[in-house]
């Protein structure tokens, strides 16, 4: 499937709209992984416990849209935009939405 | 799930992967779904799969750093570090608690306040605990647990 941040896909003109479609996740790590990133908010650097959170989180969020599209039937999402928001503290919401869309011509699957 | 031939996948591999690549029509899908919540072994494979899918998704090139951070682990003090200073947290925590409870149970406090102080301690253990076993069961089905960044 064919997920795009642009309104439209250049070369493959979009048929028909199926409407939006959407997929959040919220994930936290563990106790262990937040005093580790405790300690590492006081020498600076990059958090990777966060950063793989978020990652997880995203990934899981993307899967979710992508079902509903396959479920409308859909060959693409296009003006997908990614959204935050902190519900708990040490937990990740990740929020991504599109136009899930019917391509004029069918993608050639691969 | 085994299949006949260990160079051929059967034909349930075949279905799961089909599943996990979007690429089975809906009466398919559905069937593949009723099967899926029905056969743990069958969510599993399909667990796995879609594990590997997101490892090809989410490659990126390697950092400097992190070549740097895997020296860092190697090194016997660091890992030795972070186990001591984890056993240490553990011990002191578990003892803590001991402490707490054992404070609770005989020092001067109304019997009623020991009694719901007590009925809380245990009615968070118990959740606790339901929530951990909750995890534990679904961990080898949650296929985003290998993502790293």
């Amino acid at each position: 499937m064919i997920l795009v941040t642009s309104d439209e896909i250049p070369g493959q003109p979009v048929g028909e709209a199926l409407g939006m479609v959407r997929g959040s996740s919220v994930r936290a790590r563990n106790l262990g992984r937040d005093i580790v990133a405790t300690l590492k908010n006081v020498v600076g650097g990059e958090v990777e416990e966060y950063t793989k959170l978020l990652a997880e989180a995203r990934e899981q969020a993307l899967d979710r849209m992508q079902a509903q599209a396959r479920s409308k039937g859909a060959d693409a999402v296009v003006a997908i935009r990614f959204s935050s928001s902190q519900i708990a503290s040490g937990a990740a919401e990740i929020l991504v939405y599109g136009t899930a869309v019917k391509l004029s011509q069918a993608p050639t699957p691969g | 799930m085994t299949p006949t031939n260990p160079r051929e996948p059967s034909r349930d591999e075949l279905l799961a992967m089909a599943f996990v690549d979007g690429e089975l029509d809906s009466a398919g899908l559905k069937d593949f779904e009723k099967r899926m919540a029905t056969e743990p072994a069958l969510a599993r494979e399909v667990a796995e799969l879609q594990k590997l899918e997101l490892l090809a998704r989410g490659w990126a090139p390697p950092e400097p750093k992190d070549s740097e951070w895997q020296r860092l682990e190697d090194e016997l003090l660091q890992s030795t570090g972070w186990t001591l200073g984890w056993i240490l947290l553990a011990v002191g925590g578990i003892g803590l608690g001991l402490f707490a409870a054992f404070e609770i149970l005989t020092g001067e406090m109304a019997p009623l306040l020991k009694f719901f102080l007590a009925v809380t301690i245990g009615g968070l253990t118990v959740l606790f605990l339901l929530v951990l076993r909750g995890r534990l069961r679904t961990l080898p089905l949650d296929p985003y647990t290998e993502v790293e960044r």
